[in-house]
């Protein structure tokens, strides 16, 4: 078991919970997604993980151990990487000094980052290509290729995803879903947000569903195949 | 014009630009990544003078161990205060934490004129000057004091472009200031990215009063000329624009040199802040600032 979340209530004052004893376990190599109506405390869960809340109860462990009351700029180094929702390159820096910075946790060992830098390369032929143009230039969907790629560079076992599909052209979501299903062949452990309730159960291996800050329902793709349907015109 | 004035005036313009520059860039370097304003950034630099008299008329010290201590003592205020005072602020005024910033920098110029005014009293302390002398080639005057002034600071711009540019924790300020979220989710501490940068934009202002000291005595408000003309140098070179900042810093050095020789006294700073009008209308961005960049 990979990421464990158990029990956990968080949210931005204590006397308002937005989760309440949310259960949740993405399991080792397997695409995990969290789906919702909006206000069901998705995006709250994931900044809770990643340390940006830290919970009033429960526990959150990864590979076993607790990483509950860590800060964000720590879950790298325990080998958690977060995709956050948005464009987020650095865009007046190179596509290189842009990957070199993905593995800042790593920096202190030069052979280590060189090799993480070049595996990335292979994995990314077209960021060689354009390693030395300001990420700023590159197209959207390449922007989001750097994102993701970045993220790599430590070969974190567990990437949180939030909304990768937000802000991009319909085409693009496509590209996008390609990157994050190439990933989970990679051997990562994904946790993914995302409002395309279909795009996410399309890829996804186990789905839980988060409704009022709590859980509702929860299972194997299978589970859901017919059933979403019913799910989603319950939240309405 | 004959070439020697041409000359003459072109090096005076040089001298007092890198100055401006030095100070400009300290305050772009902080607003480019922290949004904030830093309305004690002449107080910092009058800090440093006061730094340069204590070492350099009072310990009787070279020169050039003032001006390192000024630089490292205001690298370490800066640190002090970004930690102490501004991180906090940030942490509990939450959203609205930008304006309190303000209120926070001015309180801070204020607080420090003052303690200032008690501890020293309100006497200028200078030091005639740093290398005495001068030299003439072909009727131009360099004054020794004036290269000193202008080899230190081309100096210290050129070490804190390579800082920021080529090392790796200046790659990660930068990175921090385009996109602090994402730079904290790739292990980047930004809080610390924060204090360094406050501090090193301190030390910027620390350098440029030590080496001043010629012309500016160490008084309770010899920070106020330097800091309106810092503000000058980031509207014209763009907010949080550092390479802008050294661009407009010369500019108005040369544009004030110039305008003082051909025009009545007090002409350079109608010319200048004409242009700070013109450029607010009309390029509010900064007259350098090439699209979607900052430092």
């Amino acid at each position: 078991m990979t990421l464990e979340i158990k029990r956990v209530t968080s949210g931005y004052i204590k006397e308002v919970p937005v989760l309440r004893d949310v259960d949740l376990t993405a399991r080792a190599g397997a695409l995990t997604a969290i789906i919702g109506p909006n206000g069901a405390g998705k995006s709250t869960l994931l900044k809770t993980i990643y340390g940006y809340l830290h919970p009033s109860a429960g526990d959150i462990l990864h590979h076993g151990k607790s990483i509950t009351g860590l800060k964000p700029d720590q879950m790298l180094g325990e080998g958690i990487a977060h995709l956050i929702q948005g464009h987020s390159v650095f865009p007046a820096m190179t596509v290189q000094e842009n990957l070199e910075l993905g593995g800042w946790v790593i920096k202190h060992d030069q052979k280590v980052l060189n090799a993480a830098l070049a595996e990335v390369f292979d994995h990314y032929p077209l960021l060689r290509e354009k390693r030395k143009m300001v990420a700023g230039a590159l197209s959207g969907g390449e922007q989001r290729m750097l994102e993701i790629a970045r993220l790599t560079m430590t070969r974190p076992r567990t990437i949180l995803i939030d909304e990768p599909s937000v802000g991009l052209m319909p085409m693009l979501v496509d590209t996008v879903y390609e990157e994050i299903v190439k990933l989970k062949k990679q051997g990562f452990t994904i946790l993914i947000v995302d409002q395309k309730v279909h795009k996410a159960l399309d890829v996804a291996d186990y789905i839980y569903v988060l409704r009022l800050g709590q859980n509702s329902h929860r299972g194997p793709r299978e589970k859901f195949a017919g059933g979403i349907e019913e799910i989603i015109k319950e939240w309405i | 014009m004959e070439l020697s004035i041409f000359i003459q005036l072109l090096v005076l313009g040089l001298v007092r630009g890198s100055m401006y520059a030095l100070m400009g860039v300290g305050l772009s370097l902080i607003f480019g990544i922290m949004e904030i304003v830093n309305f004690a950034h002449g107080e910092l630099f009058m800090i440093g003078c006061y730094l340069m008299y204590f070492v350099a008329a009072m310990l009787g010290l070279p020169f050039p161990v003032g001006i390192v201590a000024s630089g490292m003592g205001l690298l370490i205020v800066g640190i002090i205060l970004e930690r102490g005072l501004i991180s906090t602020l940030r942490q509990k005024a939450g959203r609205d934490w930008l304006m309190d910033s303000f209120v926070l920098t001015i309180g801070l110029m204020v607080i420090f004129q003052n303690l200032a005014l008690i501890t020293f009293g309100a006497i200028q302390r200078g030091i005639p000057n740093l290398v005495s002398g001068q030299m003439t080639i072909r009727g131009v005057v360099f004054i020794y004091d004036h290269l000193v002034i202008l080899g230190v600071a081309l100096m210290t711009v050129g070490v804190l472009w390579y800082f920021i540019k080529s090392t790796s924790l200046g790659k990660a300020i930068r990175a921090t200031s385009q996109h602090s979220e994402a730079a904290q989710t790739l292990g980047i501490d930004t809080g610390k990215m924060y204090a360094i940068a406050f501090g090193i934009g301190a030390a910027l202002a620390g350098i440029a009063g030590a080496l001043l000291i010629t012309l500016f005595p160490a008084n309770p408000n010899a920070g106020m000329g330097p800091v309106l003309k810092s503000f000058v140098v980031v509207i014209l070179g763009g907010l949080g624009n550092v390479k802008g900042a050294v661009a407009a810093g010369i500019l108005v050095g040369l544009l004030e040199a110039f305008a003082m020789f051909f025009l009545a006294g007090g002409w350079q700073n109608v010319i200048v802040t004409s242009i700070v009008v013109a450029v607010l209308v009309f390029k509010p961005a900064g007259l350098f600032a090439p699209a979607g960049e900052r430092p």
